[in-house]
């Protein structure tokens, strides 16, 4: 059976910014740079709808 | 229905009702396709919860919520201090040592005089025209309160003043600026 692992794949890409951004968080935060910390902590919450979304589209693929 | 129950058990797998007789690799129902890709998701989840706490921090400290209001007090009237000297105060605590400067006609500065390395005093040195820590001679400029050489890294902490009626008044203390 071949499947599709374009879901996977998305999701892997959605994780990699999900680290991405937790750590300009961090480090943002570190250099008191609110703005930034705010601006990436945003992007780490919009970017679970979109997993979700990846995942909804994705799990009947065949 | 008993019986067709019993029937049924008695073979197995079931003819009808068997699901994973088409799974030949061990292991391959514990993280199908659809398995990674819900953990994936799971783990975005987490990512988006573990950074709200930081970025609530930083809404507080954007919008002023978070800072700490200081008590207004009066450190010295503006004519008892000649320019180019300084004196030894106490702000906001009575033992958080602060050290009022005056640069010029109405130009004054003050910081939290402990220094930034090892807390030991600093000095203002008219010599010199900057801060001194002794101990380990660390010196910070008098205008921003940054270090110049030595050990220390962060500046001192400005302590916000204010000029009313010829006397000087502190009225905050500025957070670390790195």
């Amino acid at each position: 059976m071949k499947r599709s692992y374009r879901g996977v794949i998305l999701l892997c890409f959605v994780l990699l910014l999900n680290i991405i951004c937790t750590q300009q968080v961090v480090n943002s935060f570190f250099y008191d740079r609110f703005e930034r910390v705010v601006l990436f902590a945003v992007c780490n919450i919009v970017l679970f709808p979109i997993a979700l979304w990846i995942y909804f589209r994705e799990r009947d693929v065949r | 229905m008993g019986e067709d129950i019993k029937r049924n058990n008695d073979k197995i797998p079931f003819d009808e009702n068997n699901y994973t007789h088409n799974i030949r690799k061990a292991g391959e129902r514990r993280l199908d396709r659809r398995g990674f890709m819900k953990t994936m998701v799971g783990a975005a989840g987490i990512f988006a919860v573990s950074t709200m706490p930081w970025g609530a921090i930083a809404v507080k400290e954007l919008t002023g919520l978070g800072s700490k209001s200081h008590p207004k007090q009066k450190l010295a009237n503006a004519n008892d201090l000649k320019i180019g000297e300084a004196i030894e105060f106490a702000y906001p605590g009575e033992h958080d040592a602060a050290l009022l400067v005056r640069l010029g006609e109405n130009e004054f500065k003050a910081y939290q005089n402990a220094c930034t390395h090892l807390k030991c005093p600093v000095f203002w040195s008219k010599e010199e025209g900057r801060l001194v820590c002794p101990c380990h001679h660390g010196f910070f400029d008098v205008k921003t309160g940054k270090p110049t050489a030595g050990p220390p890294q962060r500046p001192l902490p400005e302590v916000v003043l204010s000029k009313e009626q010829g006397a000087i008044y502190a009225t905050g203390v500025k957070r670390y600026e790195t």
